[in-house]
Protein backbone atom coordinates (compact mmCIF):
# COMPACT_ATOMS: atom_id res chain seq x y z
CA UNK A 1 0.00 0.00 0.00
CA UNK A 2 1.09 3.24 -0.82
CA UNK A 3 1.57 5.99 1.46
CA UNK A 4 -0.33 9.70 0.91
CA UNK A 5 1.37 12.59 1.02
CA UNK A 6 1.13 16.18 0.09
CA UNK A 7 4.08 18.07 -0.87
CA UNK A 8 4.40 22.33 -1.74
CA UNK A 9 7.41 22.61 -3.73
CA UNK A 10 7.53 26.13 -2.19
CA UNK A 11 10.19 27.52 -5.14
CA UNK A 12 7.23 26.48 -7.74
CA UNK A 13 3.87 27.89 -6.08
CA UNK A 14 2.68 30.96 -7.75
CA UNK A 15 -0.40 31.49 -5.58
CA UNK A 16 -2.47 30.63 -8.15
CA UNK A 17 -5.42 29.31 -6.28
CA UNK A 18 -6.65 26.54 -8.71
CA UNK A 19 -5.62 24.00 -5.69
CA UNK A 20 -8.20 25.98 -3.72
CA UNK A 21 -10.66 26.48 -6.66
CA UNK A 22 -10.52 22.50 -7.80
CA UNK A 23 -10.79 21.50 -4.73
CA UNK A 24 -14.24 23.63 -3.91
CA UNK A 25 -15.56 22.85 -6.78
CA UNK A 26 -14.91 18.90 -6.99
CA UNK A 27 -16.25 18.71 -3.20
CA UNK A 28 -18.68 21.17 -3.73
CA UNK A 29 -17.78 22.89 -0.66
CA UNK A 30 -19.78 25.35 0.90
CA UNK A 31 -18.97 29.07 1.76
CA UNK A 32 -16.67 29.65 4.80
CA UNK A 33 -15.12 25.85 4.68
CA UNK A 34 -11.62 25.94 3.28
CA UNK A 35 -10.42 22.58 3.10
CA UNK A 36 -7.16 24.00 1.14
CA UNK A 37 -5.56 27.44 1.46
CA UNK A 38 -2.53 29.54 -0.61
CA UNK A 39 -0.50 31.44 2.06
CA UNK A 40 1.83 33.88 1.21
CA UNK A 41 4.64 34.94 2.76
CA UNK A 42 6.63 38.70 2.88
CA UNK A 43 4.10 39.36 0.15
CA UNK A 44 5.60 41.47 -1.97
CA UNK A 45 8.77 41.88 -0.92
CA UNK A 46 12.43 39.96 -1.72
CA UNK A 47 11.91 36.13 -0.22
CA UNK A 48 8.26 36.09 -1.18
CA UNK A 49 6.97 32.42 -1.20
CA UNK A 50 3.84 30.55 -1.25
CA UNK A 51 2.83 27.22 -0.56
CA UNK A 52 -0.66 25.55 -0.35
CA UNK A 53 -1.36 24.18 3.08
CA UNK A 54 -4.49 21.32 4.09
CA UNK A 55 -4.57 18.02 6.09
CA UNK A 56 -1.56 16.51 5.73
CA UNK A 57 -2.56 13.38 6.71
CA UNK A 58 0.12 12.80 9.84
CA UNK A 59 1.03 9.42 10.57
CA UNK A 60 0.65 10.54 14.40
CA UNK A 61 -2.20 12.77 13.86
CA UNK A 62 -2.80 15.27 16.45
CA UNK A 63 -6.59 15.22 15.80
CA UNK A 64 -6.92 11.40 16.25
CA UNK A 65 -5.28 11.80 19.76
CA UNK A 66 -7.40 14.22 20.83
CA UNK A 67 -10.62 14.03 19.63
CA UNK A 68 -12.84 13.44 22.78
CA UNK A 69 -15.41 11.03 20.34
CA UNK A 70 -12.39 9.11 19.03
CA UNK A 71 -14.38 10.02 14.98
CA UNK A 72 -11.08 9.90 13.28
CA UNK A 73 -9.41 7.04 11.67
CA UNK A 74 -6.26 6.30 9.14
CA UNK A 75 -6.82 4.63 5.89
CA UNK A 76 -4.80 2.37 4.88
CA UNK A 77 -3.50 4.67 2.76
CA UNK A 78 -2.33 6.57 5.48
CA UNK A 79 -5.43 9.28 4.84
CA UNK A 80 -6.75 10.54 7.92
CA UNK A 81 -10.79 10.65 7.95
CA UNK A 82 -13.01 10.73 10.05
CA UNK A 83 -16.75 10.31 10.56
CA UNK A 84 -19.28 13.09 10.56
CA UNK A 85 -21.99 11.20 12.07
CA UNK A 86 -19.67 10.89 15.51
CA UNK A 87 -18.24 14.43 15.88
CA UNK A 88 -19.32 16.73 17.96
CA UNK A 89 -18.16 19.74 16.38
CA UNK A 90 -16.48 20.54 19.96
CA UNK A 91 -13.15 21.88 17.98
CA UNK A 92 -9.82 20.23 19.78
CA UNK A 93 -9.05 18.80 16.48
CA UNK A 94 -8.57 22.54 15.56
CA UNK A 95 -6.78 23.52 18.64
CA UNK A 96 -4.15 20.49 17.81
CA UNK A 97 -3.75 20.39 14.40
CA UNK A 98 -0.47 21.57 13.42
CA UNK A 99 -1.92 23.08 9.83
CA UNK A 100 -5.19 24.74 10.89
CA UNK A 101 -6.85 21.82 8.67
CA UNK A 102 -10.02 21.38 10.85
CA UNK A 103 -12.71 23.81 9.36
CA UNK A 104 -16.37 24.33 11.19
CA UNK A 105 -19.43 25.58 9.29
CA UNK A 106 -20.41 28.08 11.97
CA UNK A 107 -18.28 30.05 14.66
CA UNK A 108 -21.69 30.64 16.71
CA UNK A 109 -22.21 31.08 20.56
CA UNK A 110 -22.42 28.61 23.01
CA UNK A 111 -19.33 26.76 21.53
CA UNK A 112 -21.79 26.05 18.50
CA UNK A 113 -19.29 25.02 15.64
CA UNK A 114 -21.41 22.25 13.77
CA UNK A 115 -19.54 18.74 12.19
CA UNK A 116 -16.06 19.38 11.74
CA UNK A 117 -15.11 18.91 7.48
CA UNK A 118 -11.23 18.97 5.95
CA UNK A 119 -9.32 18.08 3.34
CA UNK A 120 -10.00 14.02 2.77
CA UNK A 121 -7.20 13.46 0.22
CA UNK A 122 -9.89 13.44 -1.69
CA UNK A 123 -10.86 9.37 -0.40
CA UNK A 124 -14.30 10.68 0.97
CA UNK A 125 -14.93 8.88 4.26
CA UNK A 126 -16.75 6.43 5.92
CA UNK A 127 -19.55 4.46 3.77
CA UNK A 128 -19.79 3.32 0.35
CA UNK A 129 -17.36 4.91 -2.07
CA UNK A 130 -18.88 7.49 -4.04
CA UNK A 131 -22.48 6.96 -2.15
CA UNK A 132 -24.74 9.92 -2.53
CA UNK A 133 -24.70 9.76 1.58
CA UNK A 134 -20.38 9.97 1.21
CA UNK A 135 -20.36 12.40 -1.33
CA UNK A 136 -22.77 14.83 0.55
CA UNK A 137 -21.15 14.70 3.49
CA UNK A 138 -17.54 14.28 2.57
CA UNK A 139 -17.03 14.90 -1.20
CA UNK A 140 -15.74 12.95 -4.02
CA UNK A 141 -14.13 10.08 -3.73
CA UNK A 142 -11.09 10.17 -6.36
CA UNK A 143 -8.94 7.82 -4.43
CA UNK A 144 -11.62 4.63 -5.25
CA UNK A 145 -11.72 5.23 -8.83
CA UNK A 146 -8.03 5.32 -9.15
CA UNK A 147 -7.22 9.04 -8.84
CA UNK A 148 -4.84 11.49 -7.01
CA UNK A 149 -6.34 14.88 -5.22
CA UNK A 150 -7.29 17.16 -8.19
CA UNK A 151 -5.70 19.49 -6.06
CA UNK A 152 -2.47 18.41 -7.30
CA UNK A 153 -3.60 17.63 -10.52
CA UNK A 154 -4.49 20.75 -11.41
CA UNK A 155 -1.82 22.28 -9.93
CA UNK A 156 -0.17 24.69 -13.33
CA UNK A 157 3.14 24.63 -11.82
CA UNK A 158 3.43 21.64 -10.37
CA UNK A 159 4.40 22.71 -7.13
CA UNK A 160 1.19 20.83 -5.46
CA UNK A 161 3.10 17.37 -5.28
CA UNK A 162 0.04 13.99 -3.85
CA UNK A 163 0.51 10.59 -3.91
CA UNK A 164 2.55 7.92 -2.18
CA UNK A 165 4.65 9.11 -0.80
CA UNK A 166 7.86 7.82 -2.10
CA UNK A 167 7.34 8.83 -5.92
CA UNK A 168 6.77 12.07 -4.14
CA UNK A 169 9.95 12.42 -2.20
CA UNK A 170 11.70 11.04 -5.48
CA UNK A 171 10.39 13.92 -7.67
CA UNK A 172 11.07 16.54 -4.80
CA UNK A 173 14.43 14.97 -4.57
CA UNK A 174 15.18 14.99 -8.30
CA UNK A 175 14.56 18.94 -8.08
CA UNK A 176 16.70 19.54 -5.35
CA UNK A 177 19.48 18.07 -7.21
CA UNK A 178 18.44 20.52 -9.78
CA UNK A 179 18.74 23.28 -7.69
CA UNK A 180 21.57 22.46 -5.74
CA UNK A 181 22.69 21.10 -2.19
CA UNK A 182 21.22 22.15 1.16
CA UNK A 183 18.15 24.60 -0.79
CA UNK A 184 20.92 27.52 -1.37
CA UNK A 185 20.15 27.38 -5.36
CA UNK A 186 16.38 28.68 -4.95
CA UNK A 187 14.07 30.61 -6.81
CA UNK A 188 12.03 31.07 -10.12
CA UNK A 189 15.67 30.69 -12.17
CA UNK A 190 16.97 28.24 -10.53
CA UNK A 191 13.68 25.84 -10.28
CA UNK A 192 12.68 26.31 -13.92
CA UNK A 193 15.68 27.23 -15.73
CA UNK A 194 16.54 24.97 -17.78
CA UNK A 195 20.53 25.87 -18.62
CA UNK A 196 21.56 24.96 -15.17
CA UNK A 197 19.65 21.52 -15.65
CA UNK A 198 21.46 20.80 -18.60
CA UNK A 199 24.78 21.43 -17.34
CA UNK A 200 24.13 19.71 -14.34
CA UNK A 201 24.07 16.18 -16.20
CA UNK A 202 20.17 15.60 -14.50
CA UNK A 203 17.97 16.93 -17.60
CA UNK A 204 14.69 15.88 -16.90
CA UNK A 205 11.68 15.42 -18.92
CA UNK A 206 11.25 19.11 -20.04
CA UNK A 207 14.51 20.04 -20.80
CA UNK A 208 14.87 16.95 -23.37
CA UNK A 209 12.08 18.32 -25.20
CA UNK A 210 13.21 21.92 -26.00
CA UNK A 211 16.41 19.88 -27.73
CA UNK B 1 77.18 52.53 19.28
CA UNK B 2 77.50 48.77 19.84
CA UNK B 3 79.09 49.36 22.74
CA UNK B 4 76.33 51.09 24.32
CA UNK B 5 73.86 49.22 23.64
CA UNK B 6 74.98 46.14 24.24
CA UNK B 7 76.42 46.93 27.46
CA UNK B 8 72.73 48.13 28.27
CA UNK B 9 71.20 45.19 26.74
CA UNK B 10 72.71 42.46 27.98
CA UNK B 11 75.71 43.36 29.95
CA UNK B 12 77.24 40.38 31.25
CA UNK B 13 77.73 39.18 27.41
CA UNK B 14 81.36 39.11 26.08
CA UNK B 15 82.66 42.23 23.52
CA UNK B 16 83.77 39.93 21.46
CA UNK B 17 80.32 38.33 20.44
CA UNK B 18 78.61 41.71 20.32
CA UNK B 19 77.13 41.95 16.73
CA UNK B 20 75.57 38.09 17.28
CA UNK B 21 74.17 39.02 20.07
CA UNK B 22 73.02 42.47 19.05
CA UNK B 23 71.41 40.70 16.18
CA UNK B 24 69.83 37.77 18.61
CA UNK B 25 68.81 40.14 20.89
CA UNK B 26 67.29 42.74 18.80
CA UNK B 27 66.18 41.60 15.68
CA UNK B 28 64.58 38.17 16.01
CA UNK B 29 61.55 38.62 17.54
CA UNK B 30 60.89 41.40 14.89
CA UNK B 31 61.80 39.07 11.87
CA UNK B 32 59.75 36.22 13.13
CA UNK B 33 56.44 38.58 13.57
CA UNK B 34 57.42 40.13 9.80
CA UNK B 35 57.47 36.71 8.67
CA UNK B 36 54.20 35.57 10.12
CA UNK B 37 52.60 38.36 8.96
CA UNK B 38 53.95 37.32 5.56
CA UNK B 39 52.29 34.34 5.53
CA UNK B 40 48.88 34.98 7.10
CA UNK B 41 48.13 38.20 5.85
CA UNK B 42 47.28 36.26 2.50
CA UNK B 43 44.92 34.41 4.63
CA UNK B 44 43.09 37.51 5.95
CA UNK B 45 40.60 37.90 3.14
CA UNK B 46 39.63 34.04 2.57
CA UNK B 47 39.02 34.53 6.48
CA UNK B 48 37.23 37.32 5.59
CA UNK B 49 34.87 35.44 2.77
CA UNK B 50 34.18 32.51 5.48
CA UNK B 51 32.72 34.87 7.72
CA UNK B 52 30.66 36.76 5.15
CA UNK B 53 29.76 33.59 3.97
CA UNK B 54 28.38 32.55 7.34
CA UNK B 55 26.27 35.65 7.40
CA UNK B 56 24.38 34.71 4.19
CA UNK B 57 20.95 33.35 5.23
CA UNK B 58 20.12 29.73 3.55
CA UNK B 59 17.13 30.45 2.32
CA UNK B 60 15.16 27.31 3.06
CA UNK B 61 16.11 27.82 7.04
CA UNK B 62 15.09 31.67 6.53
CA UNK B 63 11.46 30.39 5.04
CA UNK B 64 11.06 27.72 7.50
CA UNK B 65 12.00 30.12 10.90
CA UNK B 66 9.13 32.40 9.37
CA UNK B 67 6.88 29.63 8.70
CA UNK B 68 7.51 28.20 12.50
CA UNK B 69 7.57 32.23 13.88
CA UNK B 70 10.78 31.76 15.37
CA UNK B 71 11.42 35.41 14.41
CA UNK B 72 8.36 36.99 15.45
CA UNK B 73 4.24 37.12 14.22
CA UNK B 74 4.49 35.09 11.16
CA UNK B 75 4.42 38.22 7.77
CA UNK B 76 1.97 36.21 5.61
CA UNK B 77 -1.29 36.76 3.81
CA UNK B 78 -4.33 34.41 2.43
CA UNK B 79 -7.26 34.93 0.26
CA UNK B 80 -8.99 32.71 3.02
CA UNK B 81 -10.90 34.65 4.98
CA UNK B 82 -10.83 33.07 9.19
CA UNK B 83 -9.32 33.28 12.30
CA UNK B 84 -4.93 32.73 12.06
CA UNK B 85 -6.21 31.48 8.25
CA UNK B 86 -2.62 32.98 7.47
CA UNK B 87 -0.72 31.15 9.78
CA UNK B 88 1.12 28.02 8.62
CA UNK B 89 1.68 26.25 11.51
CA UNK B 90 -0.07 26.07 14.80
CA UNK B 91 2.79 26.62 17.66
CA UNK B 92 0.62 25.64 20.49
CA UNK B 93 -0.73 22.81 19.13
CA UNK B 94 1.33 20.41 19.71
CA UNK B 95 2.12 21.25 23.30
CA UNK B 96 -1.81 21.82 24.13
CA UNK B 97 -2.15 17.94 22.83
CA UNK B 98 1.08 17.45 25.29
CA UNK B 99 -0.69 18.49 28.30
CA UNK B 100 -3.96 17.30 27.83
CA UNK B 101 -3.09 13.54 26.87
CA UNK B 102 -0.28 13.30 29.09
CA UNK B 103 -1.07 15.61 32.16
CA UNK B 104 -4.58 16.38 32.07
CA UNK B 105 -6.28 13.12 31.29
CA UNK B 106 -3.55 10.86 33.34
CA UNK B 107 -3.03 13.37 36.47
CA UNK B 108 -6.88 14.22 36.61
CA UNK B 109 -7.55 10.34 36.75
CA UNK B 110 -5.17 9.83 39.34
CA UNK B 111 -6.26 12.39 41.18
CA UNK B 112 -10.02 11.80 41.02
CA UNK B 113 -9.80 8.04 41.77
CA UNK B 114 -7.06 9.04 44.48
CA UNK B 115 -9.51 11.40 46.28
CA UNK B 116 -12.61 8.32 46.17
CA UNK B 117 -9.72 5.44 47.36
CA UNK B 118 -8.55 8.14 50.29
CA UNK B 119 -11.94 8.79 51.52
CA UNK B 120 -13.00 5.28 50.51
CA UNK B 121 -9.96 4.41 53.26
CA UNK B 122 -11.46 7.16 55.35
CA UNK B 123 -14.80 5.49 55.65
CA UNK B 124 -13.42 2.31 55.97
CA UNK B 125 -11.52 3.64 59.40
CA UNK B 126 -13.81 7.00 60.51
CA UNK B 127 -16.98 5.63 59.41
CA UNK B 128 -19.68 7.78 59.89
CA UNK B 129 -18.89 10.40 62.08
CA UNK B 130 -21.26 10.26 64.70
CA UNK B 131 -22.88 12.78 67.62
CA UNK B 132 -21.08 11.73 69.92
CA UNK B 133 -23.78 13.07 72.44
CA UNK B 134 -26.36 12.19 70.28
CA UNK B 135 -29.01 14.50 69.45
CA UNK B 136 -30.29 16.93 72.07
CA UNK B 137 -33.45 17.57 70.60
CA UNK B 138 -32.41 21.37 70.21
CA UNK B 139 -32.15 22.79 67.07
CA UNK B 140 -29.67 26.35 66.25
CA UNK B 141 -30.58 28.14 62.64
CA UNK B 142 -27.54 27.49 60.87
CA UNK B 143 -28.13 28.36 56.89
CA UNK B 144 -30.85 30.88 55.73
CA UNK B 145 -33.41 30.19 52.86
CA UNK B 146 -31.36 32.37 50.75
CA UNK B 147 -27.83 30.27 51.09
CA UNK B 148 -29.68 27.58 51.17
CA UNK B 149 -31.16 28.29 47.65
CA UNK B 150 -27.38 29.79 46.49
CA UNK B 151 -25.94 25.95 48.09
CA UNK B 152 -28.26 24.14 46.18
CA UNK B 153 -28.52 26.20 42.86
CA UNK B 154 -24.88 25.93 42.49
CA UNK B 155 -24.23 22.76 43.47
CA UNK B 156 -26.67 21.22 41.00
CA UNK B 157 -25.17 23.24 38.22
CA UNK B 158 -21.70 22.43 39.64
CA UNK B 159 -22.39 18.37 39.35
CA UNK B 160 -23.87 19.02 35.82
CA UNK B 161 -21.37 21.04 34.32
CA UNK B 162 -18.67 18.70 36.17
CA UNK B 163 -20.38 15.38 34.64
CA UNK B 164 -20.63 16.64 31.14
CA UNK B 165 -16.87 17.66 31.40
CA UNK B 166 -16.14 14.51 32.61
CA UNK B 167 -18.02 12.51 29.95
CA UNK B 168 -15.62 14.82 27.32
CA UNK B 169 -12.53 13.97 29.07
CA UNK B 170 -12.62 10.47 29.60
CA UNK B 171 -15.91 9.14 28.03
CA UNK B 172 -13.20 8.30 25.08
CA UNK B 173 -11.56 6.15 27.40
CA UNK B 174 -14.38 4.82 29.55
CA UNK B 175 -17.97 5.02 27.90
CA UNK B 176 -16.93 4.28 24.08
CA UNK B 177 -16.25 0.18 25.52
CA UNK B 178 -20.20 0.97 26.69
CA UNK B 179 -22.23 2.69 24.35
CA UNK B 180 -20.31 1.91 21.26
CA UNK B 181 -19.52 4.47 18.83
CA UNK B 182 -22.35 5.93 18.28
CA UNK B 183 -24.46 5.98 21.53
CA UNK B 184 -21.25 7.73 22.83
CA UNK B 185 -21.44 10.37 19.94
CA UNK B 186 -24.79 10.87 21.10
CA UNK B 187 -24.03 11.18 24.75
CA UNK B 188 -21.24 13.17 24.25
CA UNK B 189 -23.03 15.37 21.83
CA UNK B 190 -26.15 16.60 24.35
CA UNK B 191 -22.80 16.54 26.99
CA UNK B 192 -21.31 19.41 25.10
CA UNK B 193 -24.28 21.20 24.31
CA UNK B 194 -25.13 21.20 27.99
CA UNK B 195 -22.48 21.85 29.32
CA UNK B 196 -21.98 25.06 26.63
CA UNK B 197 -25.38 26.38 27.32
CA UNK B 198 -25.54 26.08 31.20
CA UNK B 199 -21.91 26.93 31.73
CA UNK B 200 -22.54 30.40 31.35
CA UNK B 201 -24.75 30.31 34.15
CA UNK B 202 -22.04 29.43 36.72
CA UNK B 203 -20.18 32.44 37.21
CA UNK B 204 -23.52 33.49 38.79
CA UNK B 205 -23.99 31.05 40.88
CA UNK B 206 -19.93 32.01 41.93
CA UNK B 207 -21.04 35.33 42.48
CA UNK B 208 -23.94 34.73 44.88
CA UNK B 209 -22.04 32.23 46.72
CA UNK B 210 -19.52 35.09 47.44
CA UNK B 211 -22.34 37.76 48.49
CA UNK B 212 -24.10 35.50 50.68
CA UNK B 213 -21.06 33.09 52.27
CA UNK B 214 -18.31 35.69 52.52
CA UNK B 215 -18.60 36.77 55.76
CA UNK B 216 -17.44 34.45 58.33
CA UNK B 217 -14.76 33.10 56.05
CA UNK B 218 -12.20 35.01 57.17
CA UNK B 219 -9.09 33.20 58.45
CA UNK B 220 -8.56 33.33 61.95
CA UNK B 221 -5.65 32.27 64.26
CA UNK B 222 -8.30 29.33 65.45
CA UNK B 223 -8.36 27.90 62.34
CA UNK B 224 -4.37 27.23 62.05
CA UNK B 225 -5.31 25.43 65.67
CA UNK B 226 -7.87 23.48 64.10
CA UNK B 227 -5.71 22.01 60.84
CA UNK B 228 -2.81 21.18 63.64
CA UNK B 229 -5.61 19.15 64.88
CA UNK B 230 -7.08 17.36 61.71
CA UNK B 231 -10.09 19.15 62.30
CA UNK B 232 -10.99 17.03 64.63
CA UNK B 233 -11.66 14.21 62.03
CA UNK B 234 -9.50 11.69 63.61
CA UNK B 235 -10.75 9.84 66.78
CA UNK B 236 -10.30 12.29 69.86
CA UNK B 237 -8.61 14.99 68.36
CA UNK B 238 -11.50 17.80 69.29
CA UNK B 239 -10.63 20.56 67.25
CA UNK B 240 -12.09 24.06 68.14
CA UNK B 241 -13.99 26.35 65.67
CA UNK B 242 -16.21 28.90 65.30
CA UNK B 243 -19.42 29.47 63.01
CA UNK B 244 -17.26 27.86 59.78
CA UNK B 245 -13.46 25.72 60.27
CA UNK B 246 -10.77 25.90 58.38
CA UNK B 247 -11.52 23.35 56.44
CA UNK B 248 -15.69 24.75 55.47
CA UNK B 249 -13.16 28.78 54.99
CA UNK B 250 -10.49 27.00 52.68
CA UNK B 251 -13.85 25.16 50.49
CA UNK B 252 -14.95 28.78 50.41
CA UNK B 253 -11.62 30.57 49.35
CA UNK B 254 -11.65 27.42 46.69
CA UNK B 255 -15.20 28.02 45.16
CA UNK B 256 -14.42 31.52 44.56
CA UNK B 257 -10.96 31.46 43.20
CA UNK B 258 -11.29 28.33 41.05
CA UNK B 259 -14.58 29.28 40.28
CA UNK B 260 -13.73 32.60 38.79
CA UNK B 261 -10.94 30.49 36.87
CA UNK B 262 -13.37 28.05 35.36
CA UNK B 263 -16.00 30.88 34.87
CA UNK B 264 -13.29 33.03 32.41
CA UNK B 265 -11.83 29.97 30.92
CA UNK B 266 -15.44 28.63 29.97
CA UNK B 267 -16.42 32.21 28.80
CA UNK B 268 -13.15 32.18 26.27
CA UNK B 269 -13.97 28.81 25.02
CA UNK B 270 -17.40 29.18 24.51
CA UNK B 271 -17.79 31.90 23.02
CA UNK B 272 -15.60 31.98 19.82
CA UNK B 273 -16.83 35.18 18.26
CA UNK B 274 -14.38 37.60 19.69
CA UNK B 275 -11.23 36.58 17.06
CA UNK B 276 -9.47 34.85 19.72
CA UNK B 277 -6.90 32.47 18.01
CA UNK B 278 -5.95 28.94 19.04
CA UNK B 279 -3.45 30.39 21.28
CA UNK B 280 -5.80 32.02 23.31
CA UNK B 281 -8.08 28.89 23.10
CA UNK B 282 -5.87 26.02 24.24
CA UNK B 283 -4.55 28.30 27.05
CA UNK B 284 -8.36 28.63 28.57
CA UNK B 285 -8.48 25.09 27.85
CA UNK B 286 -5.45 24.24 30.52
CA UNK B 287 -6.75 26.70 32.92
CA UNK B 288 -10.23 25.01 32.50
CA UNK B 289 -9.14 21.23 32.37
CA UNK B 290 -6.47 21.84 34.76
CA UNK B 291 -9.03 23.61 37.51
CA UNK B 292 -11.89 21.78 36.44
CA UNK B 293 -10.16 18.51 38.20
CA UNK B 294 -8.84 19.82 40.99
CA UNK B 295 -11.97 21.45 41.79
CA UNK B 296 -13.78 18.28 41.45
CA UNK B 297 -11.58 16.06 43.56
CA UNK B 298 -12.03 18.86 46.34
CA UNK B 299 -15.78 18.71 45.75
CA UNK B 300 -15.64 15.30 46.44
CA UNK B 301 -14.65 15.87 49.80
CA UNK B 302 -16.71 18.65 50.38
CA UNK B 303 -19.85 16.11 49.52
CA UNK B 304 -18.80 13.10 51.27
CA UNK B 305 -18.29 14.75 54.96
CA UNK B 306 -21.94 16.85 54.39
CA UNK B 307 -23.53 13.74 53.42
CA UNK B 308 -22.76 10.33 54.61
CA UNK B 309 -19.36 11.18 56.28
CA UNK B 310 -20.72 12.76 59.23
CA UNK B 311 -23.82 12.80 61.03
CA UNK B 312 -26.42 15.75 61.44
CA UNK B 313 -24.08 17.95 59.27
CA UNK B 314 -26.32 17.60 55.70
CA UNK B 315 -29.63 19.07 57.76
CA UNK B 316 -27.86 22.31 57.86
CA UNK B 317 -28.33 22.86 54.00
CA UNK B 318 -31.56 20.50 53.69
CA UNK B 319 -33.94 22.55 56.39
CA UNK B 320 -31.35 24.74 57.82
CA UNK B 321 -30.94 23.91 61.09
CA UNK B 322 -28.59 21.73 62.79
CA UNK B 323 -28.70 19.90 66.51
CA UNK B 324 -27.08 21.90 69.18
CA UNK B 325 -25.16 18.71 70.22
CA UNK B 326 -23.71 18.63 66.34
CA UNK B 327 -22.79 22.45 66.73
CA UNK B 328 -21.10 21.74 70.17
CA UNK B 329 -18.98 19.08 68.73
CA UNK B 330 -17.88 20.58 65.43
CA UNK B 331 -18.63 24.25 66.36
CA UNK B 332 -18.52 25.25 69.70
CA UNK B 333 -17.36 28.96 69.69
CA UNK B 334 -20.53 29.47 67.51
CA UNK B 335 -22.70 27.90 69.33
CA UNK B 336 -21.57 29.92 72.62
CA UNK B 337 -22.91 32.87 70.72
CA UNK B 338 -25.75 31.32 69.75
CA UNK B 339 -26.85 30.22 73.45
CA UNK B 340 -25.87 34.13 74.48
CA UNK B 341 -28.01 35.57 71.97
CA UNK B 342 -30.93 33.09 72.79
CA UNK B 343 -30.64 30.99 69.63
CA UNK B 344 -30.66 27.78 70.80
CA UNK B 345 -33.39 25.15 71.28
CA UNK B 346 -36.83 26.93 69.54
CA UNK B 347 -38.85 25.40 67.01
CA UNK B 348 -37.97 25.99 63.53
CA UNK B 349 -41.99 27.40 62.73
CA UNK B 350 -41.81 29.24 66.18
CA UNK B 351 -38.58 31.03 65.52
CA UNK B 352 -39.48 32.00 62.58
CA UNK B 353 -42.60 33.80 63.57
CA UNK B 354 -40.87 35.12 66.83
CA UNK B 355 -37.90 36.53 64.45
CA UNK B 356 -40.36 37.85 61.84
CA UNK B 357 -41.89 39.86 64.55
CA UNK B 358 -39.63 41.27 66.46
CA UNK B 359 -36.95 41.59 63.83
CA UNK B 360 -33.77 40.81 66.25
CA UNK B 361 -30.65 41.61 64.50
CA UNK B 362 -27.82 39.10 65.54
CA UNK B 363 -24.07 40.16 65.79
CA UNK B 364 -22.55 36.79 66.53
CA UNK B 365 -19.12 34.97 65.94
CA UNK B 366 -18.95 36.20 61.94
CA UNK B 367 -22.23 34.07 61.72
CA UNK B 368 -24.63 34.93 59.33
CA UNK B 369 -27.19 32.52 61.20
CA UNK B 370 -29.54 35.66 61.89
CA UNK B 371 -30.50 35.62 57.97
CA UNK B 372 -32.10 31.99 58.60
CA UNK B 373 -34.84 34.25 60.50
CA UNK B 374 -35.64 37.12 58.38
CA UNK B 375 -38.60 35.47 56.68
Amino acid sequence: MARMKFLCDTERCIECNGCVTACKNEHEIPWGINRRRVVTINDGEKGERSMSVACMHCSDAPCMAVCPVDCFFQTADGVVLHDKDICIGCGYCFYACPFGAPQFPTGGVFGSRGKMDKCTFCAGGPGEANSAEQVRKYGRNRLAEGKLPLCAEMCATKALLAGDGNLVADIFRQRMAYRGAAGLGTGWGVAYDKGLRKGSGLEGKAAGKDE
Amino acid sequence: MSDHLSQSAIPTEPRRHGLRAWVRARLTRPLLALLAFVLIAPLVPYAAMYAERGNVPNPGTALWNEVRQRTGPIDADTQVRGVESNVLINQVGERWREFRSKMLVPAGAWLLLGTLAFLALFRTLRGTIPLEGGRSGQLVPRFSVNQRVVHWFAAILFVFLAVTGLVLLYGRFVLIPLLGPEGFSATAAAAKEGHNLFGPIFPFAVLAMLVLFARGNGFRWIDVKWFFKAGGLLKGHPASSGYYNGGQKSWFWMVLLFGIAISVSGLILDFGVFGQGREVMALAHVVHGGVAVVFIAASLGHIYIGTIGMEGAFESMSHGYVDANWAREHHDLWLAEMEAAGMVGVEPNALEEVKRHDNIDFKGFGSPGTKAVEG
